[in-house]
């Protein structure tokens, strides 16, 4: 873990915070996250790169009702590290991906299991009113303190096991994950077309 | 779950704390109908907080138990009836067509500005002022009119009554979003074809590359259809082309 890529984790935990729980002001979008982390990691078009193709990958997916999208700030940073410590844009991108999902998974048991230590808190509200800003306060910095840890443990696992295994990987895999990366703007961008189907009358 | 409860509560807190300042002994009551379900868009709930410190008002202002009881049954049912009706046109408006929208503004911007990120290889640096040029304006543009539905919900739906759903009919959703999503549909059209030409345009012969490159296009463009027609979301295609080109390259 280099300074560089702690300060990549600390900014993907604050952007996504604005997810779900602060402001919610679109900069966890891809197409905002990313090159926003990469100025971090000094390579502006890579970053412009990973926000376009995560956005359109996870374009399809929309936080109605209970769904919960898988991340696109997780799969940016996630992206953007692991090609920083040296792995091919393809792999970290997959990687990034997988990571988006596992996390979206995550944030769903931490969803679940906040919910019965909401209810200690809002009978506290209840109780004393003034406790409502020190509950959000609270509640803002655990998510992000979880952000952080989740963001940096699987950075490091990942980047720890994609390292190791780089030497392995034949060449025909490099292949097969490269073609399936320039794949992902068609796969996004078809998604589009009927995602503006006129049904709205 | 709860969901957005607590971010109602603290959105209400000042406007509860200065209705109730004399009679502070009626704030745990009023806390527990507020930490009560509460779901919706977070952009299109300016209205639910208008119509609810309207209402809300009204309950301080009763002089009976059964005037009391009443007013609380109506402040629940609009609670309950607004936020669904918000959730509907928010997630229609701001996560079905204006996210969409911008994005493809966004990505006309960066092709017109020349920053090609289609390009895999060896993607051409770019500067700085590019690289915030078309976020920059995604930005702003989905902010802009989320900022003008939060300001214009608190302020109509505060004076307005019942009759006009608290102020949701002055606004012609339908409309507004049908015309989004033509514009959004021709964008779409544009950008696969825009997007075609700068993915092929440094080609002179068609070679293997081109082959390949135009092959990929068609292919991805078509089975897209098929897996949204499926609801199948894009990533688990993306997943299964890594798995099934690593397949076709050992065959």
């Amino acid at each position: 873990m280099t300074p560089e890529i702690l300060t990549l984790c600390v900014a993907a935990a604050l952007l996504e915070l604005d997810t779900t729980y602060a402001f919610q002001l679109t900069f966890s979008r891809g197409i905002i996250a990313a090159p926003i982390l990469s100025l971090i990691t000094g390579d502006i078009m890579t970053g412009i790169q990973i926000g376009v193709f995560t956005e359109l990958l996870f374009a399809d997916i929309n936080p109605l009702g209970g769904i919960l999208p898988p991340s696109a700030v997780v799969c940016s940073a996630v992206s953007l590290a692991l090609h920083m410590l040296g792995l091919e844009l393809y792999f970290a991108f997959f990687c990034g991906v997988a990571g988006a999902i596992l996390f979206s998974l995550a944030e769903k048991i931490m969803r679940k299991n906040r919910f019965k230590w909401l209810i200690f808190w809002e009978q506290q509200i209840t109780r004393h009113p003034q406790m409502v800003n020190r509950t959000v306060v609270l509640a803002l910095a655990t998510s992000f303190l979880m952000n952080f840890f989740l963001i940096s443990i699987f950075i490091w696992l990942c980047g720890q096991f994609m390292l190791w295994l780089l030497p392995y990987i034949p060449m025909k895999a490099h292949f097969a994950c490269k073609f399936a990366y320039m794949a992902v703007p068609w796969i996004g961008l078809a998604t589009l077309v009927p995602a503006f189907r006129l049904k709205t009358r | 779950m709860k969901f957005q409860n607590l971010g109602l509560t603290f959105v209400m807190m000042p406007f509860i704390k200065e209705l109730y300042r004399n009679d502070q002994d009626a704030l745990p009551s009023v806390l527990q109908r507020y930490l009560e379900n509460f779901n919706t868009q977070p952009i299109m709930a300016s209205f639910c907080f208008g119509a609810l410190a309207k209402q809300e008002e009204l309950i301080a202002q009763t002089v009976s138990l059964t005037q009391f009881k009443e007013k609380v049954n109506d402040w629940n049912s609009i609670k309950k009836s607004l936020s669904i009706t918000t959730a509907s046109i928010g997630d229609r408006l701001f996560w079905g067509t204006l996210k969409p929208l911008t994005l493809l503004m966004a990505l006309f911007i960066w092709l017109m500005l020349g920053v090609n990120f289609f390009e895999i290889d060896f993607p051409a640096q770019t500067t700085l002022l590019y690289a915030a040029c078309a976020g920059g304006a995604a930005f702003f543009v989905f902010n802009a009119v989320a900022l003008f539905v939060k300001w214009q919900g608190l302020k109509i739906s505060y004076s307005a009554d019942e009759r006009s759903c608290f102020g949701l009919t002055r606004f012609d959703w339908n409309k507004t979003i049908y015309n989004a999503k033509r514009i959004g549909l021709f964008l779409a059209i544009g950008m696969i074809l825009f997007g075609i030409y700068h993915y092929l345009k440094d080609f002179e012969d068609i070679d293997v590359h081109f082959v390949t490159r135009a092959v990929i296009v068609l292919f991805f463009v078509m089975i897209s259809f098929v897996t949204r027609k499926l609801r199948i979301p894009n990533m688990y295609l993306y997943l299964s082309a890594v798995f099934v080109f690593n397949i076709v390259c050992y065959l």
